[in-house]
Order: structure tokens, then C-alpha cells, then sequence
């Protein structure tokens, strides 16, 4: 599982479920006030920094920053049209792996499988969490990539439309913006079933046995009353999975073929914000890494809402729960 | 509260609709059960396809990996292969000790400042802790290419520091940081109020009651949080991969540029040189190993703690 | 049809003709993971009256109450033994699927429980719509058929579309009453349904359940032994036996078990002496 996720579900609850006794003054105190303080500090840096390093860019090229596709090394102009399309592309065709796969999963972990084998899937599905990105990288451009290129994409290409979804060019890919989709859905499936799984746990036992002493069949309790009651909640884990596609970096930078291009085409090579700075970042200087900060404000701005959203989300489905 | 209802007849519909309903549930019966089990077949079929990169990444891992490892990979410094010696590949022993020099001083920088934010934000409730708890779930959850860009432009561009392990500590612990935090504040608010009320109704002070008291029976959340937040640190890669330099050397120094087992992979996987692609395997396998015996060890010692709670 | 026949109880039993049968247990028993909960469960409902389980808490009221829609099914390692004959038929071992047995023997829980993501309308219909009636003429009758025999359906007739959770928690109650009751269930069994609820609200699930008797029949689980009196016909006392497994010590009218009781613990705590 997710550890930060659910620890992030499981603070909302234990803060608001315990009050502290005020603690007076002591030199106790001040060290843990300036350890906050520090905090507070560091987080401002981290976004003043960015930001700040960013400024040069935003002032003088912000246009062609988010409107044109061209990037020129050294000395630009830099556009990152392909790269926010390239995230967008490769996160939401990952989520719709990540939701399908992980929702009948969670399903599956929460009614199906057998208590005692419980504990075994969750730790299961928890390891693939820790698992180093770098190394889903790896396992993707060393395994699935040649594999893809030599069996996948051709088949793919012999379908109706392929010309128009994959862009069926003659040459052969093995990396790929859809082999960093597959792979980046992966890679989000331990979050998005790690929220899910407590969302759904938590629908009230009685509401299912209602519905089943009504006739229901076990899919139609999951179906009309689990999940509706869920509803929320299971969006704030979609909302979290996605953010937490969109700012995934190595995998993406290994396997989706480090190229800058605005193609929507599913087997042609292409890139994402975070993976098009970690692989430009070395070879950059002045006006490049400028322009690679403020793909950064870009990531981080669009990782934050989505991750605000997905809080708001979880804590109202908290809210909808304390009322059923 | 209204009056007691007038109870009217008890109305039931009439009976040509009771049939009807009658007889559309029985002949909608078999298909609604067929469907429950198809779509409860589908729900497994899921699981077992979540599974499949489990297993299929792990079983390749070992396949692959544990035939690279021998002493010379862990002792010796990596060499280029060359046409007469392709595949002389070296070993990876300044990645290691660039890891552990790296996890080292990024828990040396997040370990204490983390927990005493913790405990901070469970001993107060005021705004600022409530903002500060907001930031470090959302800094929890950011994608850690952006302490690399944070570290680059505070410590290697603005300090002047240049592309050093310090540098790549730094980004890691920003990483740990928020992780350290919610762990800690979780764990802290978790000790039961009654005994810091026991403790202040002993007479001691606020402070005594949080070291002595509060912090030893929240040491188990709080130590299980530091190693899950040290098991991710030692996997990243984005951040360190813009500040640290990749050295070639093993230096433990916190001003040298470094290399880390992460690095090493993300740059030899794109090698053109077989050897080396083949190597990656086995300095991934270490990794991984690696860190799931960080994050068991984080998950057992955490249940068998709560175990001897209950 | 099942014939007609006396209670097979080692009690004494009292001459009185009995109505025709709906639900037969014999020798009911059911364990969690080998621990038996309860058992010895050996009586008759009868149709149209209103049977009360009545006994101390762990006695195993709830437990056996489920057993009769076999909600126990889904519970790991629960095991229900002995026979539940409903209309001539082993609900267990005979040909009847669970999902149809569940539809004509419903249930009403403890917590007022409509589904929190539909209307006062949806949650009417919502067992019409689990076994595949669409036809819009249809659930209306139903719903409206159905609210008016809980007694609701003049308060809510003008805001169906709202969702249930705005009614007030014995308005729940009785929406979930008439959410059972669009099925129109045989038997309707009841888990202690007015103990979240105010007096008032109480009194009137009462005065509901009388009236219903014609139409269902009504096996209750309840803690207050007024309400018991009140309204059931018949009356079942479990108790836990030495190994702490619930088990039926006697089954009566709720006449004689209140006023003429055969075993002394029956009498003891109907008059409140322990429990
Ligand atoms: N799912 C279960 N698993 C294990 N044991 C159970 C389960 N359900 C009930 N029991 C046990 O069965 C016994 C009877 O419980 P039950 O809930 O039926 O009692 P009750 O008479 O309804 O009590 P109350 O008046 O408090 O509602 C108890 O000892 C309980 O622990
Ligand atoms: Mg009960």
C-alpha cells in the first residue's frame, strides 16, 4: 500500500479525533516552535526557489512556453507544449488502467479474498509500492519495450483506426508513450487501491446486508449500494493516482523515449514535464534550466491541485460516512 | 413532534401487478445471478492481473540480477567497456557507498528537524499547525523531481555548493521530511491522553511528561515512519540524479560529487554495451532487496508492537 | 403447504389450535468457526402474528434472526445447522436460491438504514429494481403502495425525489419498513427496529407492525419487554447455557410466557429479576 497516502487518510482521522492539552511555555517548547518554523522555512524556499529560478523564463518567454512545441537546446526557443500534452496523455491513459485494474482489486480485497489471506495481498500489493520507480524504468526498458516492439505494436497497427490512434509511421518503437502509459499505470495502481480499498471498507455493513435481504445479488450490493456510498472517496483516490502520474519521473524518462514531439500517437516516442527535465537537466545551462524550472512551476502546480482536490474529496466522503 | 399517524388500510397493489412483478423477478432471477458471478469472476481476474507485474518484475529481478553478483561488484569501481574488454564491466562499490553516504546525511538533516515538527503539530492547534500539517501531506505527495530542482537552485546554483552528496542529501531529506512529520504526528496523538494526564497529575512538568512519557510510547510510529521514509529516499532518483554529479569514485565526503545505486541504473539501462545492460539488473536487485527488507522490517516491528498494545 | 402440528418441545404444550405454519425451525443451531452461538431452536411461526425473540444480550437473537434469511451465508466460518422449513421448504437444502428467498422473507435492522445515495422514491423501490422491474407503472404503484402501508406516504408524497436521509430517524424506520414491504415479503423479521428511536416514533412502528400482521408475518427481536407484551403473539426465550451458547428455553404465546411461564428463568426475567 501507498504508506503516504494512507498515512495522509489516517492523520485527517486522528487529528480529528484528538484534541491536545495546552502545552505551556517551556524551552521545550520553543525548540519544537523553531523546528516548525524551519519547516515552514524550507517549504517556503522550496517553492520560492523554484519559482524565483523560473522568473527569467515567464517574464521573457512564457508565451512559447506554453504554446509552442519546439525546444532548441541551448539556446531555445523552449516550448513545453509537447511535454504538458505528453503528460496529460501518458497519466490519464494510466489512470484508466490503474482505476479499471484497481477497482476490481480493491473489490476483490475487501469482499472476496478470505480474511486470513488478507494481510498477504496487502503487503503483496504494498511491496509493489516501494518498488524504486527507477526500477519499473528498467523492467519496462529492458523487458516490455523489446517485447512491445517486436510483438505488440505490430499487431496493434493492424487494427482499424491504428493509423489515427497509434500513427502507424513504418518504423517500429519499443518506447513509446503508450508503453510509458502502461507502465506509469502500474506504477499508480498501489495508490489508487491502497485509498480505494479504505474507502470502500468503511460503507456500512448494514446498508449491504439491507440490500442483499432485498434480493440483491452480491455484484448489485456492490454495484447500486458499495459504490455509490463510496462515490466520493473513490474519486479522491482517482484524483490522487493521477497526481501521483503525472509527477512520476525516471520510469518515464526510460521508457517512453526521451523525445520531444507533440504527437498524440500512441507508439511514437515522446516525453513528460518531469521526464523531459531529468533527462535534459544535465546537458542544460542559463536560459535552458530557466525554462526547465518553469516546467517544474508547471508540475507543481498542476501535482498540488490535483492533490488539494483529492483531499477535499476524501475528507468530504468522510463527512458523507459520519451522516449515513 | 406531530400526533401519532392515522393508521389507514394497509393498501396492497393490485394483483395483476403483483404477478406481473411475480413474474419479471423470476425470469430476471438466473441473469441476475449469472452476472454477479461474472462480474465477481472479472473483480478476481483483476487482482490476479494486478499481480502479474509483481511477480513477473521480482521473478526477472532474481533471473537476471543474482548471477551479476559477486565480490567484484560490490568492491570494485566501475570501469567502461571497451571493444578488447566488452565485458569488463567493473563493480558498483562507489554507488553503494554514495547511497549510504547520500540516505546517511539526508537522515541526519531530516530525522530530527521531522519528528520535532511532529511532535509540534500534535501538541498544538493553532492555524500555523494546521498550514503546516496541509503543506507537508501536499509536499508528501509531490513528485520528487522537484526537491532535485529545489536542491539544484538552492544549494549547487545559490550556495555555490556545486554538484556534491550534500547536495543530493538535501533533496533527499526535503523527501523524508514531510513523511517523518505526518508519521510522527499520527504516532504521537495515538499515546492515549489519559497517560500524559497521569503525568501532569504526578506533578511533572509539560516537557518532562512529552520526552519521558509521551515520545517512548510513540517511539514505535515514529521509528516505523523514519525507516519507510528512508526505504523510499534510497530508491529516488530524480532528485538526486540533478545535484549529486555521479563520481566515480567511492568518497564518503559530503562535498564530492557522488554516484547512487538509483543513478547507476537510470544511466547504464540506456548503455549500448550488453555487460552493462546486463549489470543494471543485478545493482537493481540489491536495491530492491534493499528496500524491502527497510519497509518489512517498518511493517512487522509496527504490527508486533501493536500486538503487545492489545 | 406444511401440515398443522404441535410444537416439538420437551415443555408442556398448551392445547391451543394453532393457524397454519409459515416458518418451521427444527433444532436450529448456528457456530462461528466451530464456537456454537446458539441452538436447540425447535418452534413454529406462525402466519399473520407477530413472534418476539426475547432473551439477554448474547443470547443469540440476532444470530438466529439471520439464519432466516441466511444472511449468515456471507459471514466466514459461520455454519448454520438443523432445518428452516419455509412453506414446505428447506431454505437451506432445498430448491430455493438465496436471492429469492431473501425476497420474500425481508429484514429490518436495528439503525434505521436507507440507502444514503437515493431518494425517499429509490429507496421504496429499490427491492423491485434488484430483481429487474423497471416498468415505471409498476414501481409507481409499489412505492406508493408501499409508503402508504408504513404510514408515510402523506408526509412524503410531495418530495419523493428527496434524498432519504432528510427524513427524520423514525421516518427512516418506517422507509425502511416500506422498502421491505414493496417486495411483499411472507415473513418480515425485525432486529430490535425502535431501539435508536425516540418513544413516539416507537409507538408508531408499534401500532405499524399490528397492522401489517394481515398481510406478513412479523418475527421480532427486542430488549423491551412492554414491547414484547405489546405486540407479539408469540413469544420465543433464549438464554445462554452453561458453555455460554445461546439456546431456547421456552416458546409460547406471549400470554402464557408472560403471565404462566413453564420455566422458572423464563418467569425470572420477564420480571426483570436478572439480564
Ligand atoms: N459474526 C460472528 N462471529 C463470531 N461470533 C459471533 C458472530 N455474531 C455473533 N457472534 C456471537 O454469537 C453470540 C450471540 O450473539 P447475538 O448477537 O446473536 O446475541 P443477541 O442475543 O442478539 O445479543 P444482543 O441482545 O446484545 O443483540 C455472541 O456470543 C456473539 O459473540
Ligand atoms: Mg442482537
Amino acid at each position: 500500500m501507498d504508506p503516504v497516502a494512507v498515512d495522509i487518510l489516517k492523520s485527517e482521522e486522528v487529528v480529528a479525533g484528538n484534541t491536545p492539552a495546552a502545552t505551556p511555555r517551556s524551552w521545550y517548547s520553543n525548540v519544537l516552535v523553531v523546528a516548525a518554523v524551519l519547516f515552514a522555512a524550507v517549504s517556503v524556499g522550496f517553492v520560492g526557489s523554484i519559482f524565483w529560478s523560473s522568473l527569467p523564463t515567464w517574464v521573457h518567454h512564457g508565451g512559447t512556453l506554453l504554446t509552442s512545441s519546439a525546444w532548441v537546446s541551448p539556446a531555445g526557443p523552449f516550448g513545453g507544449l509537447s511535454m504538458i500534452t505528453g503528460t496529460f496523455e501518458t497519466s490519464i491513459i494510466a489512470l484508466v488502467i490503474a482505476v479499471i485494474i484497481g477497482l476490481g482489486t480493491s473489490i476483490s480485497i475487501v469482499f472476496f479474498i478470505p480474511r486470513r489471506f488478507r494481510t498477504v495481498v496487502a503487503t503483496l500489493v504494498e511491496l509493489l509500492a516501494a518498488i524504486p520507480s527507477v526500477v519499473y524504468g528498467l523492467w519496462g526498458l529492458l523487458v516490455i519495450a523489446p517485447w512491445m516492439e517486436v510483438t505488440v505494436n505490430p499487431w496493434l497497427n493492424k487494427w482499424p483506426f491504428a493509423k489515427t490512434i497509434f500513427g502507424n509511421s513504418g518504423q517500429e518503437f519499443g518506447t513509446s508513450l503508450l508503453l510509458a502509459s502502461i507502465v506509469l499505470g502500474i506504477m499508480i495502481l498501489p495508490t489508487f487501491v491502497a485509498i480505494s480499498r479504505e474507502v470502500i471498507a468503511v460503507v456500512p455493513q448494514d446498508l449491504q446486508e439491507a440490500s442483499l435481504s432485498l434480493g440483491a445479488t452480491r455484484w448489485q450490493m456492490i454495484r447500486e449500494v458499495v459504490l455509490p456510498t463510496a462515490k466520493i472517496g473513490l474519486f479522491g483516490a482517482t484524483f490522487l493516482a493521477l497526481a501521483r502520474a503525472t509527477g512520476e519521473t525516471v520510469a518515464v524518462a526510460l521508457v517512453a523515449g526521451s523525445v520531444a514531439n507533440a504527437q498524440f500517437h500512441l507508439l511514437y516516442p515522446g516525453t513528460s514535464i518531469a521526464a523531459w527535465i531529468a533527462t535534459e537537466f544535465g546537458e542544460s545551462q542559463g536560459t535552458e534550466i530557466s525554462a526547465l524550472m518553469a516546467l517544474g512551476v508547471i508540475l507543481m502546480l498542476l501535482n498540488v491541485g490535483l492533490a488539494l482536490i483529492s483531499r477535499a474529496l476524501v475528507s468530504r466522503q468522510r463527512k458523507v460516512l459520519a451522516r449515513v | 413532534m406531530t400526533d401519532l399517524i392515522e393508521l389507514e388500510e394497509p393498501t396492497e397493489p393490485s394483483t395483476s401487478s403483483r404477478e406481473e412483478i411475480r413474474r419479471i423477478s423470476d425470469n430476471a432471477r438466473a441473469r441476475r445471478v449469472v452476472t454477479s458471478r461474472i462480474m465477481v469472476a472479472l473483480c478476481g481476474v483483476a487482482l490476479l492481473i494486478a499481480a502479474v507485474p509483481l511477480v513477473a518484475l521480482l521473478y526477472q529481478l532474481i533471473d537476471k540480477g543474482a548471477g551479476q553478483l559477486n565480490l567484484d561488484f560490490f568492491t570494485k569501481l566501475p570501469q567502461t567497456p571497451t571493444l578488447i574488454a566488452p565485458n569488463a564491466t567493473g563493480g558498483i562499490s562507489n554507488a553503494i557507498v554514495g547511497t549510504i553516504a547520500l540516505t546517511l546525511y539526508a537522515s541526519i538533516l531530516a530525522i530530527p528537524v521531522g519528528v520535532l515538527v511532529g511532535v509540534y503539530l500534535a501538541e498544538t492547534n493553532s492555524k500555523f499547525a494546521t498550514t503546516l500539517r496541509v503543506i507537508a501531506q501536499t509536499m508528501a505527495g509531490a513528485p520528487s523531481i522537484l526537491m532535485g530542482l529545489f536542491a539544484f537552485s538552492f544549494i549547487v546554483h545559490d550556495l555555490n555548493v556545486g554538484f556534491t552528496a550534500i547536495a543530493g542529501s538535501f533533496a533527499l531529506a526535503v523527501l523524508m521530511l514531510p513523511v517523518i512529520i505526518i508519521s510522527t504526528e499520527i504516532a504521537v496523538r495515538n499515546v492515549p491522553n489519559s497517560l500524559r494526564e497521569a503525568g501532569l497529575a504526578l506533578g511533572a512538568k509539560p516537557h518532562m511528561v512529552s520526552t519521558k512519557v509521551v515520545l517512548p510510547s510513540a517511539v514505535t510510529g515514529i521509528v516505523t515512519g523514519v525507516i519507510l521514509a528512508i526505504s523510499r529516499a534510497v530508491g529516488e532518483t530524480a532528485p538526486v540524479l540533478l545535484v549529486i554529479g555521479g563520481g566515480f569514485t567511492n568518497s564518503w565526503q559530503p562535498f564530492n560529487p557522488v554516484s547512487a545505486m538509483p543513478l547507476a541504473i537510470f544511466e547504464n539501462a540506456k548503455s549500448e554495451w550488453p555487460s552493462q545492460r546486463a549489470q543494471v539488473w543485478g545493482i537493481a536487485l540489491v536495491l530492491v532487496a534493499f528496500v524491502f527488507v527497510l519497509s518489512l522490517t517498518a511493517r512487522i516491528w509496527a504490527s508486533r508492537k501493536q500486538q503487545v498494545r492489545n | 403447504m406444511t401440515e398443522i402440528q404441535a410444537v416439538p418441545t420437551t415443555q408442556v404444550v398448551t392445547p391451543r389450535v394453532r393457524g397454519p405454519i409459515e416458518m418451521q425451525l427444527k433444532n436450529v443451531a448456528v457456530s462461528f468457526h466451530g464456537r456454537t452461538a446458539v441452538r436447540d431452536c425447535t418452534f413454529d411461526v406462525e402466519k399473520n402474528r407477530v413472534t418476539s425473540l426475547i432473551g439477554p444480550s448474547g443470547s443469540g437473537k440476532t444470530t438466529l434472526l439471520r439464519a432466516l434469511n441466511r444472511l449468515h451465508d456471507l459471514t466466514p466460518g459461520a455454519k448454520v445447522s438443523g432445518q428452516i422449513i419455509l412453506e414446505g421448504t428447506d431454505i437451506y437444502r432445498g430448491n430455493l436460491t438465496v436471492t429469492e428467498l431473501r425476497t420474500r422473507v425481508g429484514m429490518v435492522f436495528q439503525r434505521p438504514n436507507p440507502f444514503p445515495t437515493m431518494s425517499i422514491y429509490d429507496n421504496a423501490v429499490s427491492g423491485l429494481r434488484f430483481n429487474g422491474i423497471k416498468k415505471k407503472s409498476l414501481l409507481d404503484e409499489a412505492a406508493e403502495s408501499s409508503l402508504r402501508s408504513a404510514a408515510l406516504w402523506d408526509s412524503v408524497s410531495s418530495r419523493l425525489k428527496v434524498a432519504a436521509s432528510n427524513l427524520s430517524g423514525g421516518e427512516q424506520q418506517r422507509l425502511c419498513i416500506a422498502r421491505a414491504l414493496a417486495l411483499e415479503p411472507e415473513v418480515l423479521l425485525m432486529d430490535e427496529p425502535t431501539s435508536a428511536l425516540d418513544p413516539v416514533a416507537t409507538l408508531r412502528i408499534e401500532e405499524l407492525m399490528t397492522s401489517l400482521k394481515s398481510r406478513v408475518t412479523v418475527v421480532i427481536v427486542t430488549h423491551n419487554m412492554q414491547q414484547a407484551a405489546r405486540i407479539s403473539d408469540d413469544c420465543a426465550f433464549l438464554l445462554m447455557g452453561e458453555d455460554r451458547a445461546g439456546e431456547l428455553i421456552e416458546f409460547d404465546t406471549t400470554e402464557k410466557i408472560f403471565n404462566n411461564p413453564v420455566d422458572s428463568r423464563t418467569l425470572d426475567y420477564t420480571l426483570g429479576r436478572f439480564g
